[in-house]
């Protein structure tokens, strides 16, 4: 046996265990126990996509009798790599978990279903054939379903929400099914190597393109196919929402990544574009709602949306311009794009796990009543000021690096050696280079204001104000994430080197490490050292800081509280900028787009027309996607199902006239 | 001897079984219709005496007996003794007994039409009386759709049952002993659960019309 099969079976063994285990142990214990169980399971899922990345063999085969390919679960490099990422994001959420589930979320279905769902997530990359890669994609969603099932109880928005996921999820598993059954028809086996024959040129491959990219892209939460995102991850516990965004998304990417880079690679140009588009809007939406959210989770949820968006623009910028022949931007696109998904994995895991302890410690979603938690919860403030810093793609985080490198690919991308690739690369480019910069600003912007909003100024509410610290074992998850996102924005070499090696062998993109752990794309020119930087700025800062230390000593401050109060300090918290007020000029720019509808409400004092007792002002931004795409639809359906119980109306003389006529049928056309 | 006069046995047996089905689709009486299943049970195990007395065999003449046990005195009776127990009401069906007749010949022809592709090849006396089989088979189909009590509703199943009956001993002359048995069990213990449900539906509805089972109960 070796190693990458007994990390396969170990995890399969540590799924039976914490199974079992949340069904025996009791209360008291079972999140304590299950979620360390998880938290194993999890971190099996590390060593197993490890040894994977760094070129592990080995393979389970799951017997059957059915009359195709064996599965066959072997997790080839890349595999390895998505399967690090998200067992990652499974050991923050799994510890996590121990501290934060309570009651309905650490419930023994609750925690089955986290185990099922981790096991899930972590075995879709190890799957080499399709039935296999379905039958580990379904049992991740259905664990996903039922967790988000915890507080169906309590809140009467989780059935709404949870329609809203089966069905997206049914959506894009039929995407996807169908995909392969016209890549398996084509070829006539289900094996991954099989399928990988196909002509990428030829009509069944572009259909299976479209097919599979709408299925993985509702997985990885793209519009017009993510409706269910801004529903889901509000309801769902915290641990569960980072689990949720921060890796099962990533199985989206890959799903993607395994039709770009193994099944189909090379395709034509057109799929460049189509994925560019796609990305592109998605990641303008995205970005555009999360800014004018005013529900913390419902604003990472967005963001999610947004960063997905740019993976599937450096994805489509890569097939683009491999199409056109610039192979060494069209490589650094793709690593640039694997870049983002591991460093989105690292910040967003982190900021939903810091959703989750602010709702733990004030039960408040809605940044309009949060504020001044950076002291009441320090650990908490740093972890997510840090995450915050990395959805920005701020430097010194990954979520720089990564969008760094997507830019520096898009630049260099639309000529080599001087000479223009194609009309299309160099109208896209240009396009996509605008894209990303609207969207970083934008992302700025949303930041600041999740950040600001939520940890500085004064508690907007009395719960606000009662805010106390998480425990230790929630601290320590929070850490590590923010860890995670530094560390990766540090020393990037290490790990784009990995993904360039994991991509292989159909493509072989030229990165090294340079200096301090710092990224080289050579076929571009690009060259990134962080880790140098941060040296070189700390040793031009510290003198300057330290002369105004000591300048500091000498005068000593005045201390006047709130000048800005005119003296006073009758400062009343509901005068602090809100997260509505602070994205107000947004919702007005982009007006067009979002739809806000306000209601403004004025009660005067008794009959004057002056005094004014009391205003209330009532905004939201509803989805334009979902009131003028999947509801009219809706309606369509359901008035056909009104038709459709004329016909069903539950008589049981009218049923047996129906089977009357069809005997009657079968037999005329028998006698002509 | 016999073989002159089997012909029109079996003729007479299966004109009784079709006389007996259009009946019931013209009588609206419940007892009547019971009385007149009765006959068509004796039709039938006579029909099975005949053919069994033709071919030979001892076994297919023991299911006449059965046969003729179950549908021509066991069902009936517990019909008969089910409906004379509670209060009686006469059936007012979907189609008036002029317009049913019609149709009841419209389907005997179309049931000839049938057989005649189906067994264009067999020119045996009992493929040639095959059709009414299936004549009765969709006479039953017909009485199921059209009758509102459930009381008649099981009359026009049984009717079914029969003709399908008919059908199994024309074509493959007669079927095994204990598969007999089992499928009159069948049909026994089919016809006491419906009147069950018929009883209670009575005691829970005050009447069985059917038309008003519209909606499922959680």
């Amino acid at each position: 046996m070796t190693a990458l099969e007994a990390g396969m079976l170990g995890q399969v063994l540590l799924l039976a265990l914490a199974v079992t285990g949340a069904l025996l142990v009791g209360t008291r214990w079972r999140s304590r126990v299950i979620g360390t169980l998880c938290a194993l399971l999890a971190a099996a899922g590390i060593v197993t996509g490890a040894i994977a990345l760094f070129g592990g063999e080995g393979s389970l085969t799951i017997p059957t009798a059915l009359p195709m390919d064996p599965l066959v679960l072997s997790p080839d490099r890349l595999g390895g790599l998505v399967m690090m990422v998200v067992s990652a994001v499974g050991v923050l959420a799994s510890l996590f978990g121990i501290g934060s589930a309570r009651v309905a979320s650490a419930s023994r279905t609750s925690w089955v279903s986290m185990a099922v769902f981790l096991f899930g997530m972590q075995l879709v990359p190890a799957a080499t054939d399709i039935v296999s890669f379905l039958l580990f994609w379904e049992i991740m969603t259905l664990g996903s379903t039922a967790l988000l099932l915890a507080h169906h109880a309590t809140r009467g928005t989780v059935a709404s929400a949870i329609v809203w996921y089966s069905a997206m999820s049914q959506l894009s598993f039929f995407f996807v099914l169908a995909g392969f059954a016209v890549l398996a028809a084509a070829t006539g086996g289900t094996g991954f190597s099989g399928l990988a024959t196909v002509d990428p040129a030829s009509w069944q491959a572009s259909l299976a393109f479209v097919l599979l990219l709408l299925g993985f892209g509702g997985k990885a939460e793209l519009v017009p196919l993510h409706v269910w995102v801004p529903r889901v991850l509000p309801e769902a516990p915290g641990h569960v929402a980072a689990a949720m965004s921060g890796a099962m998304v990533n199985i989206g990417v890959y799903g993607a990544l395994l039709v770009c880079v193994r099944l189909l690679p090379n395709g034509p140009a057109w799929w460049g574009v189509l994925l560019m588009a796609l990305g592109g809007l998605s990641a303008l939406y995205g970005i555009l709602q999360a800014s004018v959210a005013s529900n913390l989770k419902v604003l990472l949820a967005y963001s999610t949306t947004e960063n997905m968006g740019l993976v599937f623009l450096g994805l489509g910028a890569s097939v683009l311009l491999r199409a056109d022949d610039a192979t060494a931007a069209a490589d650094a696109a793709l690593v640039a794009a694997l870049l983002l998904m591991v460093s989105h994995a690292a910040f967003k895991a982190t900021l939903f796990l810091g959703a989750g302890a602010i709702a733990r410690s004030t039960g408040e979603m809605n940044l309009d009543r949060l504020g001044g938690l950076g002291s009441r919860m320090p650990w908490t403030a740093a972890t997510f000021g840090a995450a915050a810093m990395g959805a920005a793609a701020l430097p010194v985080t990954s979520g720089f690096v990564a969008e760094w490198m997507l830019l520096q690919a898009l630049i260099h991308g639309s000529r080599v050696d001087g000479e223009v690739v194609s009309v299309t690369a160099s109208v896209a480019m240009p396009l996509a280079v605008a894209v990303i910069a609207l969207t970083a600003g934008l992302a700025l912007l949303t930041f600041v204001k999740a950040y600001g909003i939520a940890f500085l100024a004064r508690p907007r509410s009395p719960k606000a104000t009662q805010a106390r610290e998480v425990p230790v074992i929630m601290r320590v998850s929070l850490v590590l994430g923010a860890l995670g996102v530094i560390a990766l924005g540090l020393v990037p070499g290490p790990l784009a080197v990995a993904i360039a090696s994991a991509v292989g062998p159909a493509f072989a993109p030229d990165v090294r490490t340079v200096g301090l752990a710092g990224v080289d794309a050579r076929g571009i020119d690009a060259v990134l050292d962080p880790t140098t930087f941060v040296v070189l700025a700390a040793l031009l800062l510290v003198p300057v800081l330290i002369a105004l230390f000591a300048s500091a000593r000498r005068h000593p401050t005045r201390t006047s509280p709130l000048p800005w109060a005119g003296g006073g300090s009758r400062l009343r918290p509901r005068m602090q900028y809100t997260a509505t007020s602070y994205a107000e000029p947004l919702v007005r720019v982009f007006d067009d787009v979002l739809r806000p509808s306000r209601d403004v409400e004025v009660t005067h004092v008794g009959e004057s027309r002056y005094l004014v007792e009391r205003v209330h002002v009532e905004q939201s931004v509803s989805d334009v996607i979902e009131t003028r795409f999947y509801r009219p639809m809706l309606n369509a359906a359901q008035r056909f199902g009104i038709l459709a119980r004329r016909a069903q109306n539950g008589s049981i003389h009218r049923y047996l006239s129906y089977s009357f006529v069809a005997l009657l049928s079968v037999l005329i056309v028998v006698s002509l | 001897m016999f073989d002159t006069i089997y012909p029109q046995l079996i003729g007479l047996c299966t004109g009784a079984l079709l006389l007996t089905s259009a009946l019931m689709v013209w009588r609206h009486s419940l007892l009547a219709s019971i009385r007149l299943l009765s006959v068509q049970g004796f039709a039938l195990a006579a029909l099975v005496a005949v053919i069994g007395v033709e071919e030979g065999e001892t076994e297919v003449i023991i299911v006449s007996v059965l046969v003729l046990l179950v549908k021509g005195i066991g069902l009936p009776w517990v019909l008969a003794h089910e409906t004379q127990a509670t209060t009686r009401t006469d059936e007012a069906p979907r189609l008036n007994p002029t317009a049913g007749l019609l149709t009841v010949a419209l389907l005997t022809i179309l049931s000839y039409v049938v057989a005649s592709r189906l067994l264009a090849g067999d020119s045996s006396v009992s493929a040639h009386a095959a059709p009414i089989g299936l004549a009765m088979v969709l006479i039953g189909f017909l009485l199921l759709v059209t009758r509102r009590q459930a009381g008649s509703q099981l009359i026009g199943f049984l009717v079914l049952d029969n003709g399908i009956a008919t059908v199994a001993f024309l074509t493959s002359g007669g079927v095994p002993l204990f598969l007999e048995l089992g499928i009159s069990l069948d049909v026994l213990l089919v016809v006491v659960i419906l009147y069950v449900f018929a009883g209670r539906m009575r005691n829970k509805f005050g009447n069985t019309d059917i038309d008003q089972l519209r909606k499922l109960h959680d």
